[in-house]
């Protein structure tokens, strides 16, 4: 017998149309980078975006292009992955499709930490912006760990609904708090950090891309490379075990990873929720539960949300701005009711 | 050549000890199944076999080694569990899911190789799923599913099996197919076969060896035809069983029972 025939024709049809939806999905981002790049309080048309992208534009144009609006959507597809991974990863940790680093407060802890440093050091220069991506990361990861020694239970381990409560009780005190630091900041820093955690993305220019870069650059690879791992978790804890899987190792570096992404992003574009939730979500119901698919798919869909949302935000109430985290948000919200109803527990 | 055995074991939750100290040796290329009372520490047992469980004194060497020792993939190359109810992630097909019982033989990213395919396809095969094997999980029936589960451990390619319960939610002919299934993979294939169940008349029908407990404690084990005494019985469970022979199997069976409280009644009332 061949090895054609071990994989059936059914295996083979689905591995080509998950594919095709994979590129279908690059394509929609790519049409949306165009339409993006068009759009905001100066439009372009395309003949103008055409001849700016060539070096022929004027210098305006050459400013809005390159240094406002170029970095900015870099920086939406770039925060979309992340946020999209992030959830993916938690969602197969924890087993529960509701699960996402906006709800789990891990996104709050990254933005209290990125707040507390903008309070006491209030400064718009480019100096920390490197900085900012470890220091949200500190935030995340501190939360995270806050939440999984609240949500463990000594023999039996986290249970998901556990993690999602205490998450859910960790996100609203963190809240909590920096609402209260926004008391005792000066108008000028409140203006800003408003926006920010209202999840603007704020970042435009190109020294967020570069500290954000890294950061994608090195977790999604190794999260890619944990679609196996995800795989087996999704089994269950006693199949898993049964098949060998070190869980309690693999399980903190898995988290270590989403908390990575998480901060990182929160870090350059604030408290955007809801992509980790979606995008993981839709993903599975177009090419399934294999993470081997999940992943880059739920990525993609992370990116092209964000980017959409973004230029959505820019053009909906000009000349004014709506960040894209409130955009996400209001189509974010009704979608997580809607998988709260449906879910079984 | 793989030999279980389970060497003066402590095994418990975090306050509660359920079984304080046990020794016992599975015979390899058999069929062995634990019976007992609920809440007697039989799937405690396996479980800590199955090194789910943490042993809190004592060890279970499997190959000549404690396997707490030794990594849990290497285990898992050696011996396969399927859980008392384990739920299947929605989106699935059996295919995905067998394959998933490849997961010790593999590294990186998980890219099936010929060997894996041929083991897959076997284990499709061999429990009679070849033409469901596109199928979502969740489409299936409840004696379909355990097969998969089933076919899920065949593919980790293990010479011990170690199932808790395998019979529990399926009707009668349901139950007798995978007891057969299990069967044919011991003869045909020569595996180890550990399991908990919770009818006396399978266990003594499909296995070569049995171990009665109570409160974690082994009363007494052997082959069928020990173990299987009315003496034993109303040591274990705590009845009175009308013992006969078995006109398919000629193993001994429990025709009907009544529990020793009853019987003291009827004898009293007598």
């Amino acid at each position: 017998m061949t090895e054609e025939n071990y994989i059936s024709a059914y295996q083979q049809k689905k591995h080509r149309k998950n594919i095709f939806l994979i590129l279908t999905i690059c394509l929609l981002i790519i049409i949306m980078f165009m339409i993006s790049m068009g759009t905001g309080f100066i439009r372009l048309t395309p003949i103008e975006l055409v001849r700016t992208l060539f070096g022929m534009g004027t210098d305006k144009q050459n400013i809005i292009l390159f240094d406002f609006r170029l970095p900015r959507i870099v920086i939406s597809i770039l925060v979309g992955m992340a946020l999209a991974v992030s959830g993916s990863i938690l969602q197969g940790v924890s087993r529960n499709a509701l699960a996402d680093p906006g709800i789990l407060g891990i996104n709050s802890g990254a933005g209290l930490a990125v707040m507390l440093f903008i309070s006491f050091f209030p400064t718009t220069t480019a100096a920390p912006v490197f900085f900012l991506p470890i220091l949200a990361f500190v935030g995340a990861g501190a939360t995270a760990i806050l939440i999984y020694v609240l949500a463990y239970k000594r023999g039996e381990g986290i249970s998901p609904t556990r993690l999602l409560l205490t998450g859910v009780a960790v996100a609203a005190g963190i809240s909590a708090a920096m609402i209260v630091l926004t008391l005792r900041l000066s108008p000028e820093n409140y203006q800003f950090v408003a926006i920010w955690m209202a999840g603007s993305i704020w970042g435009s220019n190109w020294s967020f891309v570069l500290a954000l870069l890294p950061w994608i650059l090195i977790l999604l690879p190794i999260a890619y490379s944990k679609a196996r791992v995800l795989n087996t978790f999704n089994l269950g804890e006693i199949p898993a075990t049964g098949l060998g899987l070190a869980i309690e190792k693999e399980r903190l570096i898995l988290l270590a990873i989403a908390v990575g992404l998480a901060g990182a992003s929160v870090s350059v574009s604030g408290g955007i929720g809801f992509i980790g939730l979606i995008a993981p979500h839709l993903a599975r119901q177009l090419v399934g539960a294999k993470h081997q698919y999940l992943l880059p798919t739920a990525a993609l869909i992370g990116s092209l949300l964000l980017i959409t949302a973004d230029t959505i935000g820019r053009w909906i109430l000009q000349p004014s701005e709506i960040p894209a985290g409130i955009v996400v948000a209001v189509i974010g919200a009704p979608y997580f009711l809607y998988l709260l109803a449906r879910s079984k527990t | 050549m793989s030999v279980l055995t389970v060497d003066h074991v402590a095994v418990g939750y975090t306050n509660t000890v359920i079984i304080e100290e046990l020794s016992a040796a599975i015979p390899e290329k058999k069929i062995t199944t634990i019976i007992g009372p609920n809440g007697c520490g039989k799937s405690t047992l396996l479980k800590a076999i199955a090194r789910i469980l943490k042993t809190q004194n004592g060890a279970i060497f499997l190959d000549g080694r404690a396997i707490q020792q030794v990594s849990t993939k290497e285990i898992a190359k050696k011996m396969a569990i399927l859980p008392q109810s384990a739920e299947a992630p929605s989106g699935l097909t059996i295919f995905e899911l067998v394959s998933y019982g490849r997961f010790p033989h593999q590294r990186g990213f998980g890219t099936l190789k010929k060997e894996d395919l041929q083991h897959i396809h076997w284990a499709i095969e061999v429990t009679g799923l070849g033409e469901l094997r596109d199928r979502p999980v969740e489409a299936l029936s409840g004696g379909q599913r355990q097969r998969v589960w089933i076919a899920m451990a065949l593919a980790q390619d293990t010479e011990i099996l170690i199932l808790d319960e395998p019979t529990t939610y399926l009707d009668l002919a349901h139950q007798l197919d995978i007891l057969l299934l299990l069967k044919k993979l011991n003869e045909e294939e020569g595996k180890t076969i550990v399991m908990v169940l919770h009818d006396l008349n399978h266990a003594s029908r499909f296995s070569h060896y049995m171990i009665a407990m109570k409160d974690g404690k082994i009363i007494t084990e052997g082959k069928p035809e020990k173990v299987m005494k009315s003496e034993n019985l109303k040591a274990v469970f705590d009845i009175n069983a009308i013992l006969m022979t078995c006109p398919f199997s000629q193993n001994p069976i429990c025709l009907s029972y009544q529990l020793n409280k009853e019987t003291e009644c009827l004898l009293q009332t007598c």
